[in-house]
């Protein structure tokens, strides 16, 4: 009996133990990913120059209100911190990973209020990275970060990423040059001058009117285009893929060029005022070119 | 002495220096030129470089020297075109005048606007040397685009080499037809070749990130050179295609830009 007892009080002990044990290590545990909020701001002067550079984190940029630039910054742990400089019209936002801070901890999420007016550059390996409602010259690059700029117009927007796939709807009036290694790119409403996209396996996908007097360029190695514009468009259409099917469903006025015509392989064409010019190539994917 | 005194003296200077000996002072420079270029930086200066080209041209000019059958045919060809006439040359009282069929390169006074053709001749020398002994293979199957410089000094994308083409070999086969393209065959990727050294290096720098990411960037690599061979082996079968051109073009970008997305994380 007296043995039964002492086993029950030695089990009794083990779990209160253990309970005592998870606890510590819970505690332990919250204070190491201890999440922490910082609130940044600086007053800048027409045309200023943003940049926010972290390795691990999202990236939200947003139009605010006057000539602030500001910045709330959610760090995951104490294993990373925000370096911030302000030197003149120019800002440095860029998280600092401390010893033994990995992709969890490491991570730092940003939400950046900017002038309109601002250029802006943006950096994280893992993002996402979203720019919106924007007028200077964007630049965004990462990893595997996936990429969304939406109703930006009259700056220039250059994207680059390994794999992450890229979207870009309703920009205007700005160089657009996108490359990415194997990430899509899904183009709406995009156009200006030059739209330029290059991608390795990726798809590229484009619904719009390819604007007027622009000179679009998409060409991927081993993945599809998709085109989808209205009937009415105006542009010289050339289409070439080396292995892949080409197709169109539009009524293409011949058109001369040095460019040889291989049935299935390629088109050559012209709707409208031909105003723009529109350039789709693949190595070994497919390419259509669609009325909406 | 004034800026432009200095320049009307530069021919002088360049003669001067052409024999190694820049007569300071006294002989065919006025006495005042050192005490203005010390007064004038920007005399001073192109004093010095012009002495330097100099230097270095006389230099070149003695590797360079043409053997004097050249100089011998040059006047052939001259005279038959009837642009020059042999000169005479005026040999002491005694001798007879006699005609100098290669003439000794009479040192020339140079004029002020005529001074800087001899660096820039023995420019144009050192250029038509070298590209004479760099002289691209005349096939555009060949000319694959240089491999992009990429931001990172050590780290840089292999060029166009048999390392990434196995079909640029000597022997490989390079059919020059614009008018009808070969239809395309896809070139088998089952047999992965070895990384080339650049790869290599670039992999054991992404190792740092961790076994995933190293796999990843391993992938990507693997991807990004089976697309360039591919579009290589493409190329030469069909060299008149520009659009496989632009592609090749392309291919080498992204193999530029995932090294620097790679080192950027890094950093």
């Amino acid at each position: 009996m007296a043995s039964v007892q002492k086993a029950s009080v030695q089990q009794a002990s083990v779990h209160y133990t253990t309970v005592v044990t998870l606890v510590v290590a819970t505690c332990l545990a919250s204070a190491a990913f201890a999440e922490s909020k910082k609130e940044y701001r600086f007053t800048v002067g027409p045309n200023a120059n943003v940049s926010v550079d972290t390795q691990y984190g999202a990236i939200s940029v947003k139009p605010g209100s006057g000539n602030q630039v500001v910045v709330w910054a959610t760090l995951k742990s104490d294993n990373v911190e925000v370096d911030q400089q302000q030197n003149g019209n120019r800002i440095e936002i860029a998280s600092h990973l401390l010893e033994g801070a990995n992709e969890q901890t490491g991570l730092v999420d940003y939400e950046v209020l900017i002038p309109p007016d601002a250029t802006l550059n943006l950096h994280s390996s893992t993002g996402p990275l979203s720019a919106e409602r924007l007028q200077g010259d964007l630049t965004l690059e990462g990893a595997d970060a996936t990429v969304n700029v939406r109703n930006v117009e009259n700056g220039h927007v250059h994207v680059r990423t390994m794999r992450g796939a890229i979207m870009l709807t309703d920009v205007r009036n700005g160089h657009v040059e996108i490359s990415s290694i194997s990430g899509d790119v899904h183009l709406k409403s995009v156009a200006g001058p030059l739209v330029q996209v290059i991608t390795g396996s990726g798809k590229i996908f484009y619904d719009g009117d390819f604007g007027s007097s622009g000179n679009y360029r998409f060409s991927t190695h081993s993945g599809d285009i998709e085109a989808l514009a209205p009937a009415d468009v105006s542009a010289d259409f050339r289409a070439h893929s080396m292995m892949g099917r080409v197709r169109h469903d539009f009524p293409l006025r011949p058109k001369h060029s040095r460019f040889p015509v291989e049935n299935g392989r390629s088109f050559i064409g012209t709707t409208g005022q031909a105003s723009s010019e529109v350039v789709l190539r693949s190595f070994s994917g497919k390419i259509r070119l669609k009325q909406r | 002495m004034t800026c432009s005194d200095v320049e009307r003296v530069l021919p002088e200077l360049l003669d001067n220096t052409a024999d190694g000996a820049f007569q300071r002072g006294g002989g065919a420079l006025p006495a005042d030129f050192d005490a203005h270029l010390k007064s004038c930086p920007a005399c001073s200066e192109l004093v010095s470089d012009l002495r330097l080209i100099a230097s270095e041209a006389r230099q070149l000019a003695a590797t360079e020297e043409p053997a004097p059958r050249v100089w011998l045919r040059i006047a052939a060809e001259l005279r038959a075109e009837g642009l020059i006439s042999d000169p005479l040359v005026r040999e002491p009282e005694s001798t007879p005048a006699r005609a100098v069929l290669i003439p000794t390169l009479p040192r020339r006074r140079w004029t002020s606007t005529a001074w800087w053709l001899a660096p820039v001749a023995a420019a144009l020398l050192a250029a038509g040397a070298y590209v004479l002994s760099h002289k691209p293979v005349p096939q555009v199957a060949k000319q694959a685009p240089a491999a992009p410089v990429t931001s990172v000094a050590k780290v840089v994308p292999e060029t166009p080499s048999a390392a990434t083409h196995p079909n640029n070999s000597p022997s490989a086969p390079v059919v020059a037809s614009e008018k009808a393209p070969q239809k395309p065959v896809r070139p088998a990727h089952t047999v992965e070749p070895a990384p080339s050294a650049e790869d290599q290096q670039f992999l054991s720098v992404v190792s740092t990130l961790g076994p995933a990411t190293r796999a990843t960037y391993e992938n990507q690599l693997q991807a990004v050179n089976a697309d360039i061979r591919e579009t290589q082996a493409y190329v030469d079968r069909n060299p008149g295609d520009e659009d496989a051109r632009q592609h090749l073009m392309d291919a080498y970008q992204q193999k530029a830009l995932l090294y620097q997305i790679a080192l950027d994380r890094i950093q």
